[in-house]
């Protein structure tokens, strides 16, 4: 009798456990990281009873979290992935607007070179001349405002950095915190919203962060970056820093708890997103629109060099042209200060380089460590790719380096110098008169500028053939410049110009060549000017200011969209993830509903059991009594 | 497979809210009737969008290039066209003048009238633009290229340049001419070669047309007579011809050329003919110069000297006969300058035409990178406001899909 009380009595605890786990798991219905518990029973073991046993009831084993490791892990890092995707579309879907919404640059480019045209049209009219001024003021406050809405970026990008950076050793120490609790718990008691929680903190911590996690046998949790650095050992956290890049203080860069600069290693989350953004858009993006700028400014001050303005004077430059940054490291230990200049725009790239000295010679190499081979000029300074360096002042010592940002901030600078409108170069430099007794048919088909920076380029030059087949050059005071052999269709040059005949030119037949000073109406070089519109200026003269702009527009663009289309792979393969750690551990309110049920009826029937012991019991009472 | 019921939850939600966002894009394009909103809607439509744009922006250059320069040509045209006028009538004036029967007020008469066309052709070849630029000064700064100095003669102020405009991308079109191409430096007599009779001839002999005949033997002539020739007369007309350094000039089997002209007749020899009138008296002579240049505004001034100056008709004749020639030569540069003009009017107008056909291409190009195409745009916002529909109907249905609605 006393058993069967104990079995029912046995059977209510069960189900009543069983009831308040139901009750548990739909209070946590909704919370996040919750694994849903299931209690685990099991049939006490009775007594044996000459031939038979009679089980003794049931006993409550544990109450267990309904758990997976493997698709937790899953969940991770899948959730690292997503949290990057995400990160990385938030700031590409930014950078397209803003290049959409600042302002038109093909428009305001097109503006400009019509400018041009319409100055050709009337050159001796200063209105046209203000007004091709005022396009160039648009269609630099067009390249100010996007290269400042990237360099906002920029800093939007380096505080992001920080924070997220914060974040993250927030979430490590009380992952940590979390391990020493989970530690101290006794073998027999699974700490199970203990374990939820901290699972939980590591899947914050992957979405900032790519992570890979060790369970550890004392049941607490290791967590590494992706390179491997650790973040969380036992109930110890490792913090991360920040601070400026050696070489750029404008660059926020990552260091590990030993000061080692770990930012190129990292990877993943939204920390890996915007350190990928950083290096692989927002920074070409940014030297891109700048080379753009310097293309612009380099090949219409060239241009403007080549002609007379209103005044008769050779065109002075309508832009300032940028100069590149150079940023030495903070690790230097030299005094060498380097000069760097752009000088054959033709030949400038979007790269960034790294200029190092290793004690007898200087190397170059790109930002992604291709070696660039320099070229050694007179003067001792260094060319490659389009730019020149020089030890401006001071000594190297080796191991300095120095990081060269040729086209990085060039659109923020560009600026119009030009402020009086007589100063546009309309004009043709130079005009050639054949000379009055001539006998053959020659005629000049085009004297060119080929250096607008000769001293001589326009003083009066005469170009003589003593015979048919050869030609001298001479000065106004008859000293002979240049002579030679006359190929027909070569140009023949003197003084910084080169002229180029059609037709035979015959003995003793000349051409003067003299500063178009009577000309100053000639509306040649504005023709010019305006013709670079569709001018190759960039990639060896194969690309034009807008056809650069084009390509930024295709390269952040393509960013953009692969950001996007990539966001919605990393959603559903996450959704995928959580949706099987889910089914694991998630509750069902259903479920949940048919196990109150069954909980509610068995203690029903466990009470039964002992109404059903009692009356037992007191029949047999009666039966005695009676 | 068991679903967790708060993932169940979300996942609806986030369909509905994917559901939303595309709707919004959709009505974005719909409202905006733009596919290509920013560079990632489409980033090589957008380039394409970017250079058709360019191409459009610059086809619009071209064509307000197109319009200036053919105002500007067309007021050339105009002034031109006077000119010619003028110097018809001049011309009228001149063939009158030699006219023996005139008393010599009638000729002062002529004098006065040539002197009001002189200085009007100087007001025409100072005509300017529609922006105060002179036409004919060539690329000068100057307003007035020609002044008329108080002698009465002309000075160019231009230069020889030429003002280009750019009408496509290496087309360039002239939009001016020099005036010293249109009015200074024309060829005198008959464009090769200036017959005149000799200053101290005494006869009646007056010299009438004259050209070249064959181009061959002349350029041949015009190098070994050195560029000059004197044809001298003897008695009874007979004649002989020497070069610039006084050698006979001999035909082509070495004899020399000479002959005895007749009143009416011409004198023929290295390519050239020029008809004759009157009687040679001994000892006169004919002058025959190659390449001589004279201007317009010089030869009206001589035309207006001889006039005035009271010379016998034999002398007024030969040099109103000069003048003529070189007006004709004016006008004949007038007329080359005007089919030029008109060339170059021609090349404006196709170019300008191509260019609101390409306009209507290019539009259309940029149309289809760019717009969006309405049917499929509305469509597709029906569709997709549907299915939020859909999911917000499930959504609601599922909420009392529960276990609990039955236990009571």
């Amino acid at each position: 009798m006393a058993n069967m009380l104990n079995i029912g009595v046995s059977g209510l605890n069960a189900a009543q456990v069983g009831l308040n786990t139901v009750g548990n798991n739909l209070a946590n219905l909704n919370t996040d990281g919750y694994s849903r518990q299931t209690v685990v029973q099991s049939e006490v073991i009775g007594q044996a009873d000459g031939r038979f046993t009679i089980g003794g009831g049931v006993n409550v084993d544990s109450v267990q979290r309904e758990y997976s490791s493997y698709l937790t892990t899953a969940v991770w890092q899948q959730n690292s992935s997503l949290q990057r995707a995400t990160t990385y579309n938030d700031l590409n879907t930014t950078l397209n607007n803003i290049l959409t919404g600042s302002g038109n640059l093909q428009g305001a480019l097109d503006d400009f070179y019509g400018a041009f045209s319409t100055v050709a049209n009337s050159a001796g009219s200063s209105s046209s001349r203000t007004a091709l001024l005022g396009s160039a003021g648009s269609v630099t406050a067009v390249f100010n405002t996007l290269g400042q809405q990237l360099s906002s970026q920029q800093s939007q990008v380096n505080s992001q950095i920080s924070n997220t950076v914060n974040s993250v050793n927030d979430t490590a120490s009380k992952i940590a915190a979390l391990n020493a609790q989970i530690r101290q718990s006794p073998p027999d008691q699974v700490p199970n919203a203990l374990l939820d929680q901290r699972d939980g903190l590591v899947k914050t911590l992957s979405g900032q962060l790519g992570v890979s996690t060790v369970a550890e046998t004392d049941g607490t949790i290791s967590i590494y970056t992706s390179s491997g650095q650790s973040l969380v050992s036992g109930n110890k956290s490792f913090a991360l820093s920040t601070g400026n890049n050696v070489y750029d203080p404008g660059q926020t860069d990552l260091f590990d708890s030993a000061g080692n600069d770990i930012t190129a290693k990292l990877s993943g989350g939204s920390l890996g997103a915007l350190l990928d953004y950083r290096n692989n858009v927002l920074n070409p993006a940014q030297n891109q629109l700048g080379q753009a700028a310097i293309a612009l400014s380099s090949s219409i001050n060239a241009q403007q060099a080549k002609g007379l303005d209103a005044n008769g004077n050779l065109g002075q430059p309508i832009f300032s042209t940028p100069t590149p940054n150079v940023l030495p490291s903070t690790k230097n230990t030299g005094t060498a200060a380097i000069s760097a200049s752009i000088t054959d725009v033709s030949k400038l790239t979007t790269s960034d380089y790294n200029l190092s000295y290793d004690g007898t010679a200087w190397n170059l190499r790109t930002s992604t460590g291709q070696s660039v081979p320099m070229t050694t000029n007179p003067d001792g300074s260094f060319s490659a790719d389009g730019l020149t360096f020089s030890v401006a002042s001071g000594t190297a010592q080796a191991g300095d380096s120095y990081v060269i940002q040729p086209t990085r901030n060039a659109a923020t600078s560009l600026s119009v110098v030009q402020t009086d409108p007589t100063k546009i170069a309309a004009a043709a430099a130079l005009t050639t008169t054949a000379g009055t007794t001539n006998n053959g048919n020659a005629t000049v088909s085009s004297i060119k500028v080929t250096d607008p920076t000769n001293a001589a380029l326009l003083s009066n030059a005469k170009v003589t053939f003593t015979s048919a087949t050869a030609y001298q050059v001479t000065d106004s005071s008859g000293n002979v410049l240049s002579s030679g052999t006359y190929t027909p269709g070569q140009p023949i040059t003197a003084n910084g110009w080169s002229l180029t005949l059609t037709g035979t030119p015959g003995a003793n037949d000349s051409f003067s060549v003299a500063a178009n000073s009577n000309g100053l109406n000639d509306n040649s070089n504005a023709l010019a000017m305006a013709a670079l519109a569709d001018g190759g200026v960039l990639d060896g003269g194969k690309t034009s200011v807008l056809a650069s702009y084009g390509n930024l527009t295709t390269f952040v663009g393509t960013a953009g969209s692969q950001a996007a289309s990539n966001l919605s792979t990393q959603t559903s393969l996450y959704n995928q993830a959580a949706g099987a750690q889910q089914s694991v551990s998630g509750v069902n309110m259903d479920e949940e509903a048919a196990n109150m049920v069954k909980y509610q009826q068995a203690y029903q029937a466990s009470a039964q059991i002992i109404t059903t012991a009692q009356t037992i019991f007191a029949s047999l009472l009666q039966a005695v009594q009676g | 497979m068991r679903i967790s019921t708060s993932w169940q939850f979300q996942q609806s939600l986030s369909t509905m809210l994917n559901q939303q966002s595309a709707l919004a894009n959709t009505q974005n394009q719909v409202t905006t009737g733009k596919r290509i909103n920013v560079a990632s809607d489409d980033p090589t439509g957008a380039a394409q969008a970017l250079s058709l744009n360019h191409i459009l922006a610059s086809n619009a250059q071209y064509t307000s290039n197109i319009d200036a320069a053919n105002t500007r040509l067309t007021t050339e045209g105009g002034a031109l066209d006077s000119v010619t006028s003028l110097l018809d009538r001049a011309r009228t004036l001149a063939l009158n003048g030699i006219n023996g029967s005139l008393s010599p007020s009638d000729r002062q008469n002529m004098a006065t009238e040539l002197t009001q066309i002189r200085d009007q052709l100087v007001q025409l070849a100072n005509t300017t633009d529609t922006n105060g630029a002179a036409l004919f000064a060539g690329t000068s700064t100057t307003t007035a290229p020609f002044t008329k100095n108080s002698d009465g003669t002309v000075t160019y102020n231009g230069n020889d340049g030429q003002l280009n405009t750019a009408v496509g991308s290496s087309l360039q079109v002239p939009i001016g001419d020099a005036g010293s191409t249109v009015f200074m430096n024309l060829p005198a007599g008959n464009g090769s070669f200036v017959a005149s009779a000799g200053s101290a001839n005494t006869g009646t002999l007056i010299v009438g047309d004259n050209s070249v005949t064959d181009t061959n033997a002349w350029n041949a002539a015009k190098i070994s007579t050195g560029g000059a020739i004197n044809i001298t007369f003897a008695a009874g007309g007979a004649w002989t011809a020497t070069d610039a350094s006084g050698n006979a000039i001999v035909d082509s089997s070495g004899n020399p050329v000479g002959g005895t002209y007749t009143d009416g007749g011409s004198i023929s020899f290295d390519g050239m003919s020029i008809n004759l009138s009157g009687t040679p008296a001994a000892g006169d002579t004919i002058g025959v110069k190659t390449d001589q240049s004279q201007d317009v505004f010089s030869s009206l001034n001589n035309l207006i000297t001889s006039l005035g100056s009271g010379a016998s008709d034999t002398q007024l004749a030969n040099s109103i006969n000069r003048q003529l020639e070189s007006i004709d030569q004016a006008e004949s540069s007038v007329t080359n300058t005007q089919v030029l003009i008109g060339n170059r009017l021609n090349t404006l107008d196709q170019q300008s035409s191509a260019y609101s056909d390409l306009n209507v291409t290019y539009t259309s190009a940029l149309s289809d990178v760019q717009d969006v195409d309405p049917y499929t745009a509305i469509s597709n916002l029906s569709l997709q406001s549907s299915a939020l529909q859909a999911s917000q109907q499930v959504f609601a249905q599922m909420k009392s899909m529960t276990l609990f609605n039955y236990l009571k």
